[in-house]
């Protein structure tokens, strides 16, 4: 600390501090996501039956390891805190990395409240069982954001490593039920009649209909990225983690799906709120009961966790550009954390968290996450084309471009179909959002920005400009 | 009141602290070191530095 | 020439983020408060509701026993309720157009700033034809 503020000789510069390793990258991106599955995926059982969940569990799952290839390669070649928001900003522009911005503080800030919210509702669930009924939620919704806010102000490396702890639990609870059901442990035999009596009762329509609440199994693991700029060698961890990452969502996933549908009927596990604690309470075993839950309030926790210090370092990022008020690029001068948006963002948490349904602020969420994923797509075709593989060196180059970006296409058309089921309203809604924001932005908010200091990265004029 | 009433004042007892802590060190912060010190980040330090992307 | 960015005032600084902040909230409340949000099932309750009537085997069953959920009237709802997927046509066209044409809104707009910024970053280019 002393060596920040005595050396008076040169004018000395505060940068978020760089203490991460893979483990923590990890951390980050499983840690968000882990929650979809003890809650919210299973709506896609509910959406087009059991196989639907299982197909839309292996296209999300597909989707999503096209994301991660295609994060690794750019992210790992421009190492920025704000992740997408920095590639949009060197790779498409202004404009479309003001809109990436919006799209990572709305989908984590969003996220983080609807963790809050299964916070609340947990401790209901469980105060019930022990006879006490009618339990203020808001109490301990305001406690799990105002501590994991203060958890993240006090520094990036106590943060995430307690992340790893936590994210490593609930993984390893939902290993645990699976060994347990496999040696028998369950009083009620695995059940998948289901499967071939009543195979997909929404007809095809029903798989792709189910692929809006697939999402949820991986939704977030492209929020390694926002890592980038505290990552020890952004180059190798990051692809490193995220890919570690996704395999063991994938796994997570699968055995998730196969616990579930095998325990508890579809026409329950298709609206159940927290459905591995369910399956939990179906083997009649008490310790696997205990087991999940602790499992489950981890996994949010996590969750929320990771979504605070991403939403805080994209905030963070668009502030150090002006594409918001400057005041939020600040740093801490001991802690070495954005503090000042860490703590903006709390309230608005809060106002979510505390005013909003759940499904609203789910949809919200996967709706923005959606649209990043769509920016992705033409993103990477760009960055290939401005910048060949031959002319700068990236820490990772991903294999059979342009394939994985059109498959993603070709999925992110379909979720969007699939959103539209039920939920197109508030897709237009949205859509009216970004498209009012972004004119606001062009014609208003740009001239305070300064434009040849947004691009920061060593890289020669692209091809074509 | 059984437990549960007792968490459920805990509860906002922390959130208070926690929420102050916050606050109080944000003010102090904000009040102690300049503003240009504060926001004297940038993006691309590391490029800058280590990862010149070069062939 | 490089461009000099206004300077912005605290009071400037403050109104820029309620404006994104009353956007973002409007949004979410919006669809809400107009009784537009969410998707519904609707339940075909069944007369006389059995375990056998509602096509729940013995395993099942016992599932549901450990659920908690003994009598089968009670799930009635839950087990006979489905999604309406049917949507028109004109609904997906608007939301096609809007999509894509905010891509190609913000990739265009973007594409004349990103000029700017290159041209300042590298120095001015005299582009052929």
């Amino acid at each position: 600390m002393a060596n920040i503020t005595n050396d008076a000789a040169k004018p000395e510069r505060l940068q978020l501090l760089r203490v991460l390793g893979p483990a923590h990258v990890w951390a980050l991106g499983v840690g968000i996501v882990l929650v979809g599955e003890y809650m919210g995926w299973n709506f896609a059982v509910g959406k087009g039956g059991m196989i639907a969940g299982l197909v839309a569990c292996w296209v999300a799952g597909l989707l999503y390891t096209c994301v991660a290839m295609i994060d690794s390669e750019v992210t790992s070649t421009v190492a920025a805190a704000g992740g997408q928001y920095a590639q949009a900003k060197h790779i498409v522009g202004p404009l479309m990395a003001f809109n990436v911005g919006l799209f990572l503080v709305m989908a984590y800030t969003m996220l983080e409240a609807a963790n809050a919210i299964t916070v609340g509702f947990l401790l209901d669930t469980v105060a019930g069982m022990t006879g006490h009924s009618g339990l203020h939620q808001q109490p301990f919704i305001v406690l799990a954001i105002m501590f994991l806010a203060w958890l993240n102000y006090r520094g990036v490396l106590a943060t995430l490593t307690f992340n790893l702890v936590i994210v490593a639990v609930a993984f390893t609870a939902i290993c645990v039920l699976f060994f347990a059901i496999q040696f028998g442990a369950s009083n009620v035999p695995l059940d998948f009649s289901a499967v071939t009596e009543e195979p997909l009762p929404y007809g095809w329509l029903g798989i792709v209909a189910s692929l809006h609440f697939g999402l949820w199994y991986y939704l977030g693991i492209e929020g390694t990225c926002q890592a980038a700029e505290e990552v020890r060698s952004p180059a190798r961890s990051l692809p490193y983690g995220t890919m570690a990452g996704i395999m063991t969502l994938l796994i997570a996933a699968t055995l998730t799906w196969y616990m579930c549908s095998g325990l508890i009927p579809w026409e329950y596990l298709g609206q159940a709120g927290t459905p591995l604690f369910d399956a939990a309470r179906v083997t009649g075993n008490v310790w696997l009961m205990v087991l999940l839950f602790i499992g489950t309030i981890f996994a949010t926790l996590a969750s929320a966790n990771g979504c605070i210090n991403d939403a805080s370092r994209a905030w963070f990022s668009m502030g150090r550009d002006r594409y918001l008020p400057s005041w939020f690029g600040a740093v801490h001068p001991v802690y070495r954390t954005p503090y000042r948006s860490i703590v903006f963002l709390v309230p608005i948490a809060l106002i979510f968290a505390l005013g909003a349904p759940l499904d609203q602020v789910v949809t919200f969420s996967i709706l923005s996450g959606l649209l990043g994923y769509t920016f992705m797509t033409f993103n990477m075709v760009m960055f290939r084309r401005k910048w060949p593989l031959d002319t700068i060196k990236r820490g990772y180059v991903h294999p059979f471009h342009p394939l994985p970006t059109i498959i993603l296409l070709i999925l992110c058309s379909s979720a969007f179909f699939a959103v539209f089921l039920g939920y197109g309203t508030q897709l237009i809604a949205m859509m009216c959002f970004y498209i009012i924001a972004s004119l606001w932005f062009h014609f208003r908010r740009y001239q305070y920005v300064r434009r040849g200091d947004q691009f920061t990265m060593p890289w020669p004029r692209p091809q074509g400009y | 009141m059984d437990i549960w009433n007792f968490l459920e004042y805990g509860a906002w007892a922390l959130s208070v602290i926690f929420g102050a802590f916050l606050l109080i060190d944000l003010i102090r912060v904000d009040t102690t070191y300049d503003n240009d010190l504060l926001t004297s980040s940038r993006e691309g330090e590391i490029e800058a530095t280590q990862e010149r992307h070069t062939i | 020439m490089a461009y000099e960015p206004k300077k912005q005032g605290l009071a400037a600084q403050i109104f820029d983020v309620v404006t994104l902040l009353v956007l973002t909230v409007g949004a979410l409340y919006v669809p809400l408060y107009m009784g537009l949000a969410g998707a519904a099932k609707t339940p075909n309750p069944i007369e006389n509701p059995t375990w056998e009537a509602l096509g729940q085997n013995a395993a099942e069953q016992r599932q549901w026993e450990a659920l908690g959920i003994t009598d089968p009237a009670s799930v009635n709802d839950m087990i006979t309720a489905r999604f309406d997927y049917s949507f028109s046509w004109a609904a997906l066209i608007i939301m096609i157009v809007s999509v894509v044409g905010y891509f190609v809104l913000v990739v265009r707009l973007s594409d004349r700033e990103y000029r700017e910024v290159l041209d300042e970053r590298f120095g001015s280019k005299r582009k052929g034809g």
